[in-house]
């Protein structure tokens, strides 16, 4: 519950110094970290985690990740040892940047566990998008569907219904940047976080990957024009 | 050169003995696609060099934590690891290219058919090397996969129960994947050993050369180098933009002890894991993946033809079977129909036992 109050104090204290708007990648849903030339958006991954840390993480654990990687969303040092200094762990203490992401309490939603989400966009089929879906996929069952006791519709999850309510809403967080914090762009931004914290080096694998297909593109171009004239003179 | 090479050949004979290569003579105009086993070779020193990397960091009681923290801790860890992925991914298809070929052109006949029991060795070295790394990653299907196989493997009995004992140490626990990492590194070494070995066959079963010879350097040279260029290419295009390509996201979940129902292999087992599947129990599987490799092994002595050049039906029934592997390999990832792996093994092992001696012999008569 604390948490919940402080959710959007800590939003905005963390997003301060971010003033652009977000453009809009809702409708139709796009996000920039997707195809070939994808890269992490930094300002999305910003406030999707703004949503992790105010929603997802009464529950959720990020058990791979340390405070201090959030530098590589574009946090200063100084906002990093922000933040960590306002996560109280288990024993009493606040965390520092080198602190792992806080381990939520167990938590048993009817024989269900949440999930850890370090690795969550590359464990699922889908990845981003059905991160987003899921997120989003909540709402009333249609006819024909009994639900299990304890479990909630969701048009996304294998088999319709899963143990997790549905736990975003407009304004759950106040993004510090001035972006609306509809129910549809806390999914979408909180996908954009996850999917950074999936596969950090996914901006780097990017620009390494084009910087070397350039390369042996050149390369073998050369070669084979080479070759056809060796085997012109010798062959 | 002239003079390097004989002050190194009366040093190390071995060293003077490649240098010897660059002069050798070849046939004129021999098509790029016998460079695959250079290639293979090249791969090879790929996987060797990243996964000497890898294992200095490794820690097979936490697999996956100590992966995820190759990923995430240590500098350049996420490419290296990438390397070892990609690699792999290759070594397969050009392996599995390169043994089409042969199947195609029947170079398994003698004098080569030593060679081609060379590459089929290579092939099952790779196929359980590979099996290895994916147990190795510590996610859900390689833990399945493993549970699954020393269980079946305790129900052995006499020499090949001493051996699955010996090589899995009985049920999956702290300990079996430090074991199994030692035997994935030993198998590599020797799947290097074995491809030295298969070349070497493969050059002496060469026919003699006869009209004009050119030299290897520069002319078979720039051959290799064009094609190692390309396979650059496609490596670097893989490591950029589909690291994970054919590897399903099941193997991303840490392992946890319990039974995942469906375990996705990578792309490159599919096809044996089909053909296992359709074997009732593990033992079966095991039998069946032991029966399939040891039949592309006796293919020597079930080809009938005596020397006759590959006919048209032949050729036809050696694409079927690329095809049929295909499809085993597709269908087992995404079934759709409940009889089509049943059917698609069936016509593997019918190639094999009936289809190959019935028409060989017939095309030589």
């Amino acid at each position: 519950m604390m948490r919940r109050f402080f959710a959007p104090l800590l939003a905005a204290g963390l997003l301060a110094g971010a003033a652009a708007h977000a453009e809009d990648t809702l409708s139709p849903l796009k996000f920039q970290s997707e195809g070939a030339f994808g890269s992490i958006d930094l300002a999305a991954a910003q406030r999707g985690f703004a949503v992790y840390q105010g929603v997802c993480a009464s529950c959720h654990g990020m058990g791979a990740l340390h405070y201090r990687d959030l530098q590589a969303l574009g946090f200063t040092a100084e906002q990093v040892a922000g933040i960590a200094a306002s996560v109280k762990l288990a024993d009493g203490s606040a965390a520092t940047p080198d602190s792992h992401f806080k381990e939520p309490a167990p938590v048993n939603m009817g024989g269900a566990t949440p999930p850890d989400l370090s690795s969550i966009v590359a464990q699922r089929p889908g990845g981003t998008r059905y991160i987003y879906n899921f997120l989003t996929g909540f709402g009333p069952a249609p006819a024909g569907i009994t639900l299990l006791p304890g479990h909630n519709y969701n048009a996304a999850f294998p088999g319709g219904q899963v143990s997790m309510p549905d736990v975003l809403r407009d304004n759950a967080v106040t993004y510090a940047d001035g972006t609306k914090a509809t129910k549809a762009q806390e999914a979408a931004d909180v996908a954009e976080f996850l999917t950074w914290a999936s596969d950090p080096n996914l901006s780097a694998r990017h620009a390494v990957g084009l910087r070397a297909v350039i390369f042996f593109a050149f390369l073998t171009i050369v070669a084979v024009l080479t070759k056809r004239r060796i085997w012109r003179q010798e062959g | 050169m002239e003079a390097k090479q004989g002050w190194l050949a009366s040093r190390v004979p071995g060293l003077g003995c490649v240098c010897g290569l660059m002069k050798e003579g070849r046939a004129p105009g021999v098509c790029w696609i016998a460079a695959l086993p250079a290639l293979l070779g090249a791969l090879l020193a790929v996987l060797l060099a990243s996964g000497a990397v890898i294992t200095v960091y490794y820690n097979p009681w936490h697999a996956y934590a100590s992966l995820q923290g190759i990923t995430r801790e240590v500098r350049g860890g996420w490419l290296v690891l990438s390397y070892h992925q990609v690699g792999a991914s290759l070594a397969f298809a050009l392996l599995y290219l390169h043994l089409f070929r042969i199947l195609l052109v029947r170079g398994y006949r003698a004098p080569a058919e030593f060679a081609w029991m060379l590459w089929v060795k290579l092939l099952a070295l790779l196929l359980l090397t590979g099996w290895l790394g994916f147990v190795l990653n510590g996610g859900e299907g390689g833990y399945s996969s493993l549970f699954n196989t020393s269980n079946a493997a305790t129900t052995l009995s006499g020499f090949p129960g001493a051996v699955a004992m010996w090589f899995l140490g009985g049920q999956p626990g702290g300990s079996t994947l430090a074991r199994l990492l030692v035997f994935h590194v030993l198998l590599a070494l020797c799947a290097v050993w074995v491809i030295l070995m298969a070349r070497a066959a493969a050059r002496k079963a060469r026919p003699m050369l006869q009209g004009r010879v050119v030299p290897f350097w520069p002319v078979y040279a720039a051959q290799y180098f064009a094609a190692l260029s390309a396979l650059a290419l496609l490596f670097a295009l893989l490591l950029g933009f589909a690291p994970h390509w054919g590897q399903g996201t099941q193997n991303a979940i840490p392992a946890a002890a319990m039974a995942v129902p469906s375990i996705s292999y990578p792309w490159y087992l599919t096809p044996l894991a089909g053909l296992a599947g359709v074997f009732p129990s593990v033992t079966g599987h095991i039998w069946a993946v032991v029966a399939a490799v040891a039949l592309l092994y006796a293919l020597p002595w079930l080809d009938r033809s005596k020397g006759a050049p590959p006919g048209r039906v032949y050729k036809l029934l050696t694409w079927l079977l690329a095809l049929d592997v295909l499809a085993l390999g597709l269908f087992t990832a995404c079934p759709i129909g409940p009889m089509l792996p049943e059917l698609l093994t069936f016509w593997f092992f019918f190639h094999f036992l009936v289809l190959t001696p019935l028409v060989t012999m017939m095309e030589a008569a």
